[in-house]
């Protein structure tokens, strides 16, 4: 994601800004008679509101790569507790728990194809996902499936040419493994690989890990 | 075209403008998937309107002053 132009505070600030000078407008229409009042209708209804646009829109875009966000809808909240099992094998918790990934951007993190139009296509699923909530049949957490099976691309982005993937002796249990991996062609999370992932039919029966300050 | 109609165009722009404003303020005290839908399909529309009816009240402007004579 590019980075925020704005801080949240001060782009609260300009849009609070922007309202005031759109209301002096909006009241004192009058104004735009003189050149000044012109030029004041131009900021406060073109340039302005056109950049408050872009900025709010750069925030929503920001903030929907949180993982609050992810875990703000119900049907979620099991995925979110993966993230806490205490087992190194739960391989979402074995992440998160480590920092392998940034936990305030974790599902973002994993569940967003590295590919062009990648953050696009996440985008569209997540607002079908607010329309199955409201509008929809919300499956229980068990039955939610990816869209498509899970790309060794995203997990490549990180580890690829790393020496853990490279020299791990599971890695060259059979000849041409990894070069399968790097194609696609053999699933990470394929049986016997790492093929607990987030399991939340099996969290009844889990420890948690409790973060320590 | 008498002033009057550019200044009620330019009010009303003004207030669309406000009102989308106001719906994006509202979103962004909120992270919620909910927000970001209220964003896009509320707040970026009126925003977008009041934009471009002041556009269109300039035009409108513009082009009801009589051509100069050579």
């Amino acid at each position: 994601m590019p980075p925020m132009l704005f801080s949240p505070k001060l782009e609260i600030f300009f849009v609070v800004l922007t309202i005031a000078l759109a209301a002096l407008v909006a009241i004192r229409a009058d104004l735009t008679r003189a050149r000044g009042g012109r030029v004041l209708a131009f900021i406060a209804l073109f340039l302005f509101p056109s950049f408050a646009l872009w900025t709010g829109f750069s925030e929503h875009m920001e903030r929907a790569t949180s993982t609050q966000f992810c875990l703000s809808c119900h049907v979620m909240t099991d995925f979110g507790r993966s993230l806490y099992v205490d087992d190194k094998s739960y391989l979402p918790a074995a992440h998160f728990q480590n920092n392998r990934i940034p936990r305030d951007h974790a599902c973002y993190t994993c569940h967003t194809d590295y590919a062009m139009f990648g953050t696009v296509k996440s985008k569209m699923r997540g607002v079908r996902h607010v329309l199955v909530q409201y509008f929809g049949t919300v499956p229980k957490p068990e039955n939610i499936k990816l869209y498509q099976p899970y790309n060794n691309r995203e997990c490549l982005h990180c580890h690829a040419g790393a020496r853990s993937y490279l020299e791990a002796s599971e890695h060259h249990k059979k000849p041409d493994m990894l070069a399968e991996a790097n194609a696609n062609k053999l699933s990470c999370m394929a049986n016997d690989c790492h093929d607990i992932v987030h399991n939340v039919a099996d969290l009844k029966d889990a420890t948690f890990w409790k973060e320590t300050q | 075209m008498p002033q009057e109609l550019i200044e009620r165009r330019i009010r009303r722009a003004a207030l669309l403008v406000a009102l989308g404003l106001l719906v994006q303020l509202a979103t962004l005290a909120w992270t919620h998937p909910l927000s970001f839908v209220a964003f896009l399909s509320i707040g970026c529309p009126l925003e977008a309107a009041g934009v471009l009816y002041f556009l269109y009240a300039l035009v409108s402007h513009g082009s009801s002053h009589p051509p100069k004579a050579l």
